[in-house]
C-alpha cells in the first residue's frame, strides 16, 4: 500500500480496496455477532496465559491451551485443528476422562496457594501421574490400561509403560473421584521430566511452538524454574464431543535488576519483570488457528486487600507498581463476601501480528502479602530408622484460612478424604493407625468416618488406604500414623540405582467443604474465556503431599559373584589334585604316547580306503563276525517293512 | 492315507513374521489391495513352480530336493544381496547412569545431532539414554547438554525425541529392538522396523571390558549376546548393511564373535586399552565427550548431507596419538571396498522414491523394472549407483535362492507337504532310505 500510495491511480485503488474489503468485513462482523452459529459447529482452539506474582518474589505463569472436537461424524477420522494422535488415543482405548501430568518441583502451598483454583487442579505430584476413565465393561479395563500406557509412553517419549504392572497402578473406589469402578490410577514419583517430552506436548499444537504464546516456551528458562508442570486432559462425551486441555504451570524467579538508585531499598522490593525478560523470548505472531489468544492478569485477593488498606483500590498503575499496557477488560471477582475486596483479573489480548505483546510489571515500593491457604496443610513424613520398619505419619495443620472459616460458623466440622497408594515392598500394617488429635492419641473410631484398606500383595498389587475423616473446625493439628516394614525384593528387581532409595507416591488429600471456585462480576455470557470458565467450575481443594524416599536393604550385589568364585577356586583346587594323585600314571601315558602315533586315522581317509577297496572288490581281512550277519538282518528287516508299510498305506 | 498335519514350523513360522513386518511397512506407502500371492512370491515357490513344468525334472528335482534336507548343511550362506539399500536407521544407546557418565550421554547425543542433520529423520532413529542429565538436579544448565567447553551447541535441542530412558535402557530392551520382538503394545516409535534394505548405524558408547559392554551398572552385554543378535537380525532380514560403532574401553573385544555377513565394525581402542575422554569442563564439573567421539564428530562436522567422503576416509582420520588408543575396524565381513562407500551410507539417509506405473506389485520387485529404474534416476543416483555394483543385476530369484539355502529347502519341503502330492514325496522318501542303507551296509561289510 505505501508504494501505491504515491501512485496517480491512488483513489480509485483505494475505492477497490474497499469494495474488496466490505463483504469480507461484513461477514467477520456477522460471524461474531452469530457466536454460537458457524463457529461453534466445528473444532476450536484457544490459548491463554495466566499470570500472577507470588509473595515470595516469583511469578507464576499457567499456559492454557484448549482444543475441542465435536462430537459429529461427519468428517470421520479426520480433524482440522484436534490433534489426531489423541483422537485416535480416545477412539482406540474408549476414553472417557484422561489426565496425565508430567511435573517437577514441589508446588509450595504455603506460599504459592493452596486454595486457588491454579493450586487445587494444577498442582500435582512430581513425576508422572496418570488416570484414566474408560468407557469399556470391568473386564477389559486392565489390559486396555496396559496398551493405554505404552503408547502413551511412545507418543510422551517418557517410561509410562512401567505403570502396566499391576503391582504399580490401582483402581480407586471413592476417595479419588466419587464411586467410580472403571478407573485406573498410577503414578512414577521418580520420573525424569524434560525437554523430550515438553516437544511432543507441543507437537499437539496447531502452531506446535512457532506462534502465538506457546512460541514463549524457551526450554532453558522453563526448566530453570521452581516448578514446573505440564499437564494434559481429556473429556470425552457423546453430548459435547472431546475436549483437550493442554497446560503447563511454571513457576519462576525473575532475574533482579540491579538499580542503582534505589540500591537500599532493592532487597525488599520485589523484581520486576516482563514477559520477555522472563521467558527470554518474545510472543511472535499470532496462532492464526487460534480463536483467542490473550494474557490474564491477576491480583490475589490478599493483595487486592493490602492495597486496599493504603489507598489504592483496584488501578493498575500506582505507587506500589505499574502494568506496562493497559488491559482490555478487568474483570472482578464477586463471590465469598459482600463487603470485602476480593481478586481482580485483567485481561490482554494478543491480537497484533508486529507488536509482540509484552506484558510487565515494574514494582517501585516494597510490597508484602500473603496468598490464600488451604484449610489445612498437609505434610507427610517418615519416622523410625534403621532398615528394617518404620512408619509414616501424615499431618494436618490448621492454616489462618481455617480460622476465619472458623469465626463464620460454630459448631462445624471439617470433612477430609485421604488416599494413599504404598508399594508392595514397605508392608504397611494398618491396624496400627494412630490417630493424634492436637498431639493426644485419640481412638480411631471417633474420627475415621469411612475407611477402605486394600492390603498389598507381594508382587501383585500395592497397598492402598482410602480414608475419611471428620473433626470438628476447632482442632489445630490432626497426625495419622502407620507402621511398616520393608520388604526384600528379588535381586532381579532392583535398579541400578537402588542405593538411592525407594519412593512412595504422594498422598492425596481432599477437602470435600471447601471449593476453590470464582465468579467474575461481569455476566456469564460475556466470559468466553476457557480459563475462566474453568476457573468458575466447583473443585474441590485438593493438595498433594510429599513423595517419600524409603532406603530399603540393598544387597552388596558383587557377594555373590564372590562366593561363588572363591568356593569354585577351593573346589577346583582340592579336586583336581586328588584326581592327580589318584588317577595318574606316569608310566602308562608314556606308553599311550608312543602307541597313539601309528593308530592314528582319520574317518574320511578310512572311509575312502574302505570304498576303494570294495570297489576294487577284494576284502580287507576285517574279520567276518556274527555282528555282520546281525547288520544285514536288520537291513533286510527294514526294508521288508518299509515295503510293507508303503504297500499297506496305499 | 493319513493326512499330514501342516504343523508349523520354524521356517514358517519366520516367514510369518518377515511377512507380518513387510506388511507394517508397506501398508502406509502403497495402494490398498494387496495382491497376496505376488507378495508370497518366495524362493521356494519360484523354485518349485519352475520345477513344476516338466515330469522328469520334477522327479529329479524332488530327489535332487530330498538328499539336499537329508545332508546337514553346515556351510554358511554366500552372501549376495538383491535388495537396494532404500533406507536407514540409527540405533544410539547410551548405557551409563549417573552424573558423572555425562560424557556418555554427550556422545550419544553428538550422534543423535550429526544423524539428523545429514538426513535421517526422527522416526527412523532409536534413542537409548541411561539417565537424565539435561535437567538432572546437579546440571548447571538446565535443558543443555554440551559437547565442548565453549558451550557453542546445546545438543539438546528444542526437538529432541527420547525412546528409551532411565531404567527402560536395559540389555533385554536393547536386544528385542534388535531383534524386533516385542510386546504387541509396545508403540511404533519404539520399534527398530528396518528391512532387508536397511543400512543401520548402531552406536554404543559407555563402560566396557574385555568382551562385554556394561548396562547401567547392573547388567552386562557380552559380546556373544550381540553377535546372536545381530545374527537373528540378519535371518530375519532385519539390515543390509550394518555398522557397529562402539566407545568403550577395549571395545574391539566385543566384536570378536560378529558372523553375520554385511557387518563393519569400529571400536576405539583394542583390546587392552582404555579409551580416554577428551577434555573436562569446569563449568559443568565433569568431562563432556570422549576421545574417539570427539573425533569422529570433528570428521563429520565438515560434511554435509551431500559429502562424498568414504568410510575410509573416516577411518584414517582416526590418529592414534590424539585418540591416546587404536581405533579397530573389522572389516572382514565386509564387501564392499572401503573407499568406495560415503559415510552417508550409514550417518545419512536415502530416501528413494520408487516410482511404480501399476498398481503395488509385491515386494519383489522384477529384475528389468530395477534396471529401468536405474537409468531412469541415475542423476539423482549419486553416489550409491556406484557403491552398489553388478549385484542388482543378478537374477534377483537366483540370488534370493542361495541366500539361505537352509530355509529355502525347508520351506520348500513344507510347501510339498502341503500340497496333494505328499505320497508321492513319501515314495521318493522310502527310495532315499534304502538306497542309504544299502550304500551303508555294502560299505561296512
Amino acid at each position: 500500500m505505501a508504494v501505491l500510495r504515491h501512485s496517480a491511480a491512488f483513489p480509485f485503488l483505494l475505492l477497490l480496496v474497499l469494495l474488496i474489503c466490505i463483504p469480507a468485513l461484513a461477514s467477520g462482523v456477522w460471524l461474531n455477532d452469530g457466536g454460537g452459529g458457524l463457529e461453534e459447529e466445528g473444532e476450536q482452539f484457544s490459548e491463554e496465559l495466566f499470570l500472577k506474582p507470588l509473595p515470595d518474589r516469583k511469578v507464576l505463569a499457567h499456559f492454557h491451551f484448549q482444543s475441542t472436537a465435536p462430537p459429529s461424524a461427519a468428517n470421520g477420522r479426520h480433524h482440522h485443528l484436534f490433534p489426531k494422535a489423541i483422537a485416535q488415543l480416545v477412539r482406540k482405548f474408549r476414553i472417557k476422562d484422561l489426565e496425565l501430568s508430567f511435573t517437577q518441583g514441589r508446588w509450595n502451598y504455603e506460599s504459592w496457594g493452596g486454595s486457588d483454583p491454579i493450586s487445587s487442579t494444577n498442582a500435582k505430584p512430581p513425576g508422572v501421574e496418570l488416570w484414566a476413565l474408560f468407557d469399556l465393561p470391568v473386564m477389559e479395563i486392565d489390559a486396555t490400561w496396559k496398551d493405554l500406557t505404552h503408547a502413551l509412553s511412545g507418543l510422551f517419549c517418557a517410561s509410562i509403560n512401567f505403570l502396566e504392572s499391576s503391582t504399580s497402578y490401582f483402581a480407586p473406589s471413592w476417595a479419588f473421584r466419587s464411586n467410580v469402578s472403571n478407573l485406573r490410577y498410577g503414578a512414577l514419583p521418580r520420573e525424569a521430566v524434560c525437554t523430550e517430552n515438553l516437544t511432543p506436548w507441543l507437537k499437539l499444537l496447531p502452531c506446535r511452538d512457532k506462534a502465538g504464546l506457546a512460541s514463549l516456551l524457551d526450554r532453558p528458562s522453563i526448566y530453570k524454574g521452581y516448578y514446573h508442570s505440564q499437564r494434559l486432559q481429556l473429556t470425552s462425551t457423546k453430548s459435547t464431543g472431546m475436549v483437550l486441555k493442554q497446560t503447563l504451570t511454571v513457576v519462576l524467579k525473575p532475574d533482579v535488576q540491579r538499580n542503582s538508585a534505589h540500591s537500599s531499598l532493592d532487597n525488599s522490593i520485589q523484581p520486576s519483570w516482563s514477559v520477555s525478560s522472563m521467558f527470554k523470548k518474545n510472543v511472535t505472531g499470532l496462532c492464526v488457528p487460534a480463536k483467542t489468544s490473550r494474557i490474564f492478569f491477576e491480583l490475589e485477593t490478599n493483595m487486592v486487600v493490602e492495597l486496599e488498606k493504603l489507598g489504592y483500590g483496584d488501578s493498575w498503575s500506582n505507587s506500589i507498581f505499574d502494568l506496562s499496557p493497559n488491559p482490555v477488560r478487568v474483570f472482578k471477582e464477586s463471590n465469598p463476601l459482600p463487603g470485602r475486596s476480593n481478586s481482580i483479573i485483567y485481561e490482554y489480548i494478543n491480537y497484533s501480528e508486529h507488536e509482540p505483546l509484552d506484558l510487565g510489571m515494574k514494582w517501585k515500593l516494597p510490597f508484602i502479602w500473603s496468598c490464600s491457604q488451604s484449610p489445612f496443610h498437609a505434610s507427610r513424613f517418615l519416622m523410625g530408622s534403621g532398615n528394617e520398619r518404620g512408619s509414616i505419619a501424615i499431618s494436618l495443620q490448621s492454616t489462618e484460612s481455617n480460622k476465619e472459616f472458623l469465626a463464620k460458623s460454630h459448631g462445624c466440622t471439617v470433612q477430609v478424604l485421604i488416599f494413599q497408594v504404598v508399594p508392595w515392598y514397605v508392608k504397611v500394617y494398618y491396624h496400627t493407625l494412630q490417630v493424634f488429635i492436637d498431639g493426644k492419641p485419640q481412638s480411631a473410631s471417633d474420627v475415621i468416618e469411612k475407611i477402605q484398606v486394600s492390603p498389598s500383595e507381594d508382587k501383585l498389587f500395592p497397598g492402598t488406604l482410602e480414608l475419611m475423616l471428620r473433626y470438628p473446625c476447632s482442632v489445630q493439628s490432626v497426625a495419622l500414623t502407620l507402621d511398616f516394614d520393608k520388604g526384600f525384593l528379588h535381586i532381579d528387581e532392583y535398579p541400578p540405582d537402588a542405593n538411592q532409595g525407594f519412593d512412595i507416591p504422594s498422598a492425596l488429600v481432599t477437602f470435600p467443604n471447601f471449593h476453590s471456585s470464582r465468579s467474575y462480576v461481569e455476566d456469564n455470557l460475556s466470559i468466553n474465556s476457557p480459563l475462566l470458565l474453568k476457573f468458575q467450575e466447583k473443585n474441590v481443594v485438593r493438595s498433594y503431599t510429599e513423595a517419600l524416599l524409603v532406603p530399603l536393604t540393598t544387597p552388596d550385589f558383587s557377594m555373590p559373584y564372590n562366593v561363588i568364585t572363591f568356593t569354585c577356586t577351593v573346589l577346583a583346587l582340592y579336586f583336581g589334585s586328588l584326581l592327580n594323585v589318584l588317577r595318574r600314571r606316569v608310566g602308562e601315558e608314556e606308553r599311550l604316547l608312543n602307541s597313539k602315533d601309528t593308530t592314528r586315522i582319520r574317518l574320511i581317509p578310512l572311509l575312502l580306503s574302505k570304498f576303494s577297496s570294495k570297489l576294487k572288490g577284494r576284502t580287507d581281512g576285517t574279520p567276518k563276525s556274527s555282528s555282520l550277519l546281525g547288520s544285514k538282518f536288520l537291513f533286510i528287516l527294514v526294508v521288508v517293512l518299509a515295503v510293507l508299510w508303503h504297500y499297506i498305506a496305499n | 492315507m493319513r493326512p499330514l498335519d501342516p504343523a508349523p514350523s520354524p521356517a514358517a513360522a519366520s516367514r510369518t513374521v518377515i511377512l507380518r513386518r513387510f506388511c507394517h511397512r508397506r501398508a502406509l506407502l502403497l495402494s490398498p489391495q494387496l495382491p497376496f500371492q505376488t507378495r508370497n512370491r518366495d524362493r521356494s515357490r519360484v523354485w518349485t513352480g519352475m520345477a513344476s513344468r516338466d515330469p522328469v525334472m520334477t522327479h529329479w528335482s524332488r530327489m535332487l530336493l530330498l538328499f539336499l534336507v537329508l545332508v546337514p548343511l553346515t556351510s554358511s550362506s554366500p552372501s549376495s544381496w538383491a535388495t537396494m539399500h532404500n533406507n536407514n536407521w540409527a540405533v544410539l544407546v547410551c548405557t551409563s547412569r549417573f552424573w558423572f557418565n555425562y560424557r556418555h550421554m554427550a556422545n550419544t547425543l553428538s550422534l543423535y545431532r550429526t544423524v539428523k542433520r545429514l538426513g535421517i529423520p526422527d522416526e527412523r532413529i532409536i534413542l537409548m539414554l541411561a539417565d537424565d542429565m539435561a535437567c538432572n538436579a546437579r546440571n548447571n544448565y538446565p535443558a543443555q547438554v554440551f559437547n565442548n567447553e565453549n558451550h557453542q551447541l546445546n545438543l539438546y535441542g528444542d526437538n529432541v525425541e527420547v525412546d528409551y530412558r532411565g531404567y527402560e535402557v536395559t540389555v533385554e530392551n536393547f536386544l528385542r529392538v534388535l531383534t524386533g520382538r516385542h510386546d504387541p503394545a509396545v508403540p511404533r516409535s519404539k520399534r527398530l522396523l528396518s528391512d532387508e534394505g536397511s543400512h543401520i548405524l548402531l552406536y554404543m558408547t559407555g563402560h566396557g571390558g574385555d568382551e562385554f559392554l556394561k548396562f547401567q551398572d547392573s547388567e552386562e552385554l557380552q559380546s556373544h549376546d550381540l553377535a546372536d543378535a545381530v545374527r537373528q537380525m540378519k535371518e530375519k532380514s532385519r539390515f543390509k548393511e550394518l555398522l557397529i560403532m562402539v566407545d568403550t574401553c577395549q571395545a574391539a573385544t566385543l566384536f570378536s564373535q560378529l558372523q553375520s555377513p554385511g557387518v563393519l565394525a569400529i571400536g576405539s581402542s583394542m583390546k587392552g586399552e582404555n579409551s580416554y575422554s577428551h577434555h573436562l569442563d569446569s563449568d559443568i564439573g565433569v568431562s563432556v565427550v570422549d576421545r574417539f567421539t570427539f573425533y569422529t564428530l570433528a570428521f563429520f562436522e565438515k560434511l554435509n548431507m551431500y559429502s562424498n567422503a568414504s568410510l575410509r576416509s573416516l577411518f584414517n582420520s582416526y590418529n592414534p596419538t590424539l585418540l591416546m588408543s587404536t581405533a579397530y575396524y573389522r572389516m572382514d565381513l565386509y564387501q564392499r571396498p572401503l573407499n568406495e562407500v560415503p559415510v552417508t551410507s550409514f550417518f545419512g539417509s536415502v530416501m528413494k522414491t520408487v516410482h511404480t506405473d501399476a498398481a503395488y506389485t509385491g515386494m519383489a520387485v522384477p529384475s528389468e523394472m530395477k534396471g529401468s529404474l536405474f537409468i531412469e534416476d541415475g542423476e539423482h543416483h549419486r553416489i550409491m549407483l556406484e557403491n552398489e555394483p553388478n549385484q542388482e543385476n543378478l537374477g534377483n530369484e537366483e540370488a534370493k535362492e542361495v541366500h539361505c539355502p537352509y530355509h529355502a529347502w525347508l520351506k520348500t519341503l513344507q510347501g510339498r507337504l502341503d500340497d496333494t502330492d505328499a505320497d508321492i514325496l513319501l515314495r521318493y522318501g522310502f527310495g532315499m532310505m534304502i538306497l542309504l542303507l544299502v550304500t551303508s551296509s555294502w560299505l561296512s561289510s
